[in-house]
């Protein structure tokens, strides 16, 4: 039914940040995709994909900005972070050069999105850390206690496999979901990030009546 | 036998009569009975006299029967008559009933054939009233119908009415081609009028609804409007226009608030609070235009979601643009301000690398928009604005603080000063987008009053200051040049014009050295081509030499000693060793020929190995710190001698 891509009551506006190759647009197109791009271009500036994904119940579209790692865009993704209410916090588990930098990632994300922001952090690549030959350079220990500290939610996860990539982007909303269902997250402020659809929409739509016989 | 049998017959057939009569048996015969038993009645004696009488008496008897019997049937036969009359006078009744009845008969037979005319007259009448009704049902709206066409409200069965109208105005196609033209055709007009009236209502009352339209709040009713106002083209185009004109409002509200409120609690920022750092006030300004306009197009394709597909992603680039179009004015003003008052180039630069960028997924998005031709015009603004500043910053620097040189003949702080400047500038441009003619653009800016700047400060200079001073100038330009792409032929450019001023510091230390060795006279004396041996011409005597090879040797151990002191203010150490080791070639080359020459008998030298204990290859050794190549005898730099 043509009606169906419409039916969901909220929109969630996320970003991802990281160093860059560390694998964000893989891990975007893993899930609006399901497919792994093994060689997927650097990004220029920002990208941008959707998906509905249902959240106790509720349809949620997921409008998912993938930010350039690359330093000499950091001025133009910078601007992107204004009204996300989650923030996907990338690193490689095999180059602790991206991890090591997640600190001054996280201060940008604090200093430029609202205090209910909901950031995670994922450990991408772990598919490269196989028995024979791992080339882990960042232990899951060490990420955890990062996570913890700073009090984000983590996961290690792979673009590659799929590992985890669902996880991640899903226990997200449901954080930012719970956040609304408290009332922490104020839906009528603007820049929240979330935008409610009422929800009567598409309910007292009748099928069999077609109106596009014209 | 025969005899026997004759006589035989004779006495049989006696017999058999005799036994006939003897067979009669009286008891069998009833009707002899019966006469018997009747006489035995009146006949009690029997005697002659009563054997005698018998006769009249049975005579008498029968006659007393007789009489008997025929006043018995007097009476009957007066009964008879009786009944007669009575069925006589019965058959009359019949009769006239009868005539009665068939003159009823012929009488009822019309008033049957009346019904049964009637009848089937009714029966088709019915049938006719059924057809019309089903055509009135095929071909007309009821009156709540058509009611529902024309009052006020909008209601899933209004869609029904107007679909009706819509089933109506097709069948009447079938009706045509049936060959009922005249009447089809009335039902045409009269459906294209409810119809038009259906459509102007229900166009009203979208057009009322989107100008509410403040959240994304639509009803189904409201798309299904849509879909319906889509068969005329003009209604629908003006409802799209009221709904973008609500929504443009929505977002200008929007865009201003985020500009001057910020997030909850003021997290993030309110972008204006950025507004003295350009770069960041303009990328978060345009960053929010830029994630503002899929929730557009999300609330449109909302709106649409039932119309039919095909055309309609023109529509909607055409609402995006003009939904857009409402936070051109407040983005220009801003933008416009910024334009004016940034007094970086670099930061300038930044904004115009921002709006290029921007500008590419605009309109990507909307093309053709009103916010693209902001963007369109605001960079054009802004790279006119730039290049403007950055020629007055150029102009002004050179002005003013483009001094004599410095007495250690490094580039004067302002050439300095610019080049940090030109630095910064290429630094961003080399990020942005069709960049290669702003970056030589830029290039040519800075540079070439630059250069024409140090050129006139340098021409107070004697020949070596002035080339030590412009090398030093031009090293620094392709130092800072070397770093960015699309330079080459400024680089180019640039080796060339200190290729001249090496040639020239090349032949001042040549000849600084020729003259310090002493070696002027002997080089004269070894270009002449005179035929009297060497040793006997003046100034060629062994003596005379003595007096070089010990300044030679001198120079030999310490090849820095005669360097002139402006070659070590070449603040590229490539630039020093390259002059020295060609000054220094022109007198390994001199050197040789001198050695070919004082070892030639001819020249008639007495001892010339002890005259000139070291080989030209150690000479040219030590002067230039590698073996000499075999067989080269590069003689290049003595002709400029
Ligand atoms: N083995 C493995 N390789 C991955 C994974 N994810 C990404 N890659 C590879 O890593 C490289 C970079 O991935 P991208 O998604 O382009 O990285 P990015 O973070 O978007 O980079 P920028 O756009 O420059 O910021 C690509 O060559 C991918 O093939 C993963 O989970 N496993
Ligand atoms: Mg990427």
């Amino acid at each position: 039914m043509s009606a169906g891509p419409y039916n969901y009551e909220y929109i969630f506006k996320y970003i991802i940040i990281g160093d860059m190759g560390v694998g964000k647009s893989c891990l975007l197109h893993q899930f609006t995709d399901k497919k792994f791009m093994a060689d997927c271009p650097h990004t220029i500036g920002v990208e941008f994909g959707t998906r509905i994904i249902d959240v106790a119940g509720q349809k949620v579209k997921l409008q998912i900005w993938d930010t350039a790692g690359q330093e000499r865009f950091r001025a133009v993704t910078r601007s992107y972070y204004r009204g996300a209410a989650g923030a996907l916090m990338v690193y490689d588990i095999t180059r602790r050069s991206t991890y090591n930098h997640l600190s001054s990632w996280l201060t940008d994300t604090r200093t430029l999105t609202n205090p209910s922001t909901v950031i995670f952090l994922i450990g991408n690549k772990c598919d490269l850390d196989s028995a024979d030959g791992s080339q882990r350079d960042v232990t899951y220990e060490e990420a955890k206690q990062f996570a913890d500290e700073n009090g984000l939610m983590f996961v290690e996860a792979s673009a590659k496999t799929g590992d985890n990539v669902e996880e991640a982007f899903l226990e997200t909303a449901k954080k930012i979901y719970q956040s609304i269902q408290d009332g922490r997250l104020d839906l009528n402020a603007a820049e929240s990030g979330v935008q409610h659809k009422p929800p009567q929409l598409g309910s007292d739509f009748t099928p069999n009546k077609d109106p596009c016989s014209c | 036998m025969t005899g026997i049998t004759d006589s035989e017959s004779d006495a049989s057939s006696v017999s058999k009569r005799l036994n006939k009569i003897l067979e009669t048996r009286v008891e069998n015969d009833t009707n002899t009975l019966e006469g018997l038993k009747e006489l035995s009645v009146f006949f009690k004696e029997n005697t002659l006299q009563s054997r005698r009488n018998l006769r009249s008496k049975i005579e008498k008897r029968s006659l007393e029967i007789n009489a008997d019997f025929l006043s018995a049937f007097q009476v009957v036969k007066e009964k008879l008559d009786s009944v007669y009359n009575d069925v006589k006078a019965m058959n009359e009744s019949v009769q006239i009933m009868t005539t009665q009845l068939h003159s009823t008969k012929t009488h009822t037979h019309r008033l049957i054939e009346q019904t049964l005319k009637l009848q089937s007259d009714a029966k088709k009448i019915s049938m006719q009233q059924q057809v019309a009704e089903a055509f009135i049902g095929q071909f007309q709206l009821s009156p709540e119908q058509l009611a529902l066409l024309t009052d006020s409200n909008i209601s899933q069965s209004f869609f029904e009415a107007l679909d009706k109208v819509h089933s109506i105005h097709e069948r009447c196609r079938t009706l045509m081609q049936s060959g009922l033209r005249t009447v089809a055709l009335d039902i045409m007009e009269q459906m294209s009028r409810y119809q038009e009236a259906g459509l102007d209502k229900l166009y009203r009352w979208a057009q009322f609804h989107c100008k509410g339209i403040e959240s994304i709040e639509m009803s189904n009713l409201l798309t299904r409007a849509m879909a319906r106002l889509q068969e005329r083209p003009v209604l629908f185009k003006y409802v799209v226009h009221e709904y973008c004109i609500s929504r443009r409002a929505v977002m200008v509200q929007m865009f201003i608030d985020a500009l001057t409120s910020g997030g909850p609690g003021g997290t993030p920022k309110p972008i204006e609070a950025h507004s003295t750092d350009s770069k960041r006030y303009v990328g978060d300004m345009l960053a929010w235009l830029h994630q503002a306009i899929p929730n557009e197009r999300e609330n449109i394709l909302l709106l649409l979601r039932d119309c039919s597909k095909e055309e309609l992603s023109k529509d909607i680039d055409e609402a995006l643009s003009n939904i857009t179009e409402g936070v051109c004015n407040p983005l220009q003003v801003r933008l416009e301000t910024v334009i004016q008052q940034e007094t970086s180039p670099s930061n300038l630069y930044s904004v115009i690398s921002l709006l290029k960028f921007y500008h590419n997924i605009i309109s990507s998005v909307i093309p053709g928009s009103v916010l693209e031709s902001v963007f369109i015009e605001q960079t054009s603004a802004c790279r006119k604005q730039f290049f403007s500043l950055l020629e007055d910053i150029v102009a002004k620097m050179l002005q003013d603080r483009v001094e004599a040189p410095p007495s250690n003949l490094t580039p004067a702080p302002g050439v300095l000063h610019l080049l940090a400047l030109l630095r910064q500038v290429l630094s961003v441009a080399s990020v942005t987008e069709n960049r290669q003619v702003d970056i030589v653009k830029i290039v040519a800016s800075v540079i070439d009053p630059l250069l024409q700047a140090v050129s006139l400060s340098a021409a107070r200079l004697t020949t070596t200051d002035m080339a030590v001073y412009l090398l030093n100038c031009f090293h620094q330009m392709a130092s800072t040049l070397a770093l960015y792409e699309f330079t080459d032929q400024r680089l180019e450019r640039l080796q060339a014009q200190s290729d001249a001023q090496i040639d020239t510091l090349t032949s001042e230390q040549a000849s600084s050295l020729v003259a310090n060795l002493n070696l002027g006279p002997i080089y004269t004396i070894l270009q002449d081509s005179s035929d009297a041996p060497l040793s006997q011409i003046p100034g060629m005597e062994p003596e005379c030499l003595d007096s070089f090879f010990g300044k030679l040797e001198h120079f030999l151990m310490m090849p820095d000693m005669l360097l002139l002191p402006q070659i070590n203010y070449l603040q590229s150490s490539n630039h020093r060793l390259e002059i020295q080791r060609r000054a220094n070639e022109v007198i390994s080359a001199i050197y040789r020929q001198l050695y070919q020459r004082i070892h030639d008998p001819k020249n008639m030298y007495s001892n010339p190995s002890h005259l000139m204990p070291r080989s030209p290859e150690q000479v040219h050794e030590l002067l230039l710190g590698l073996k000499e190549p075999k067989k080269n005898e590069n003689t290049s730099g003595i002709i400029s001698l």
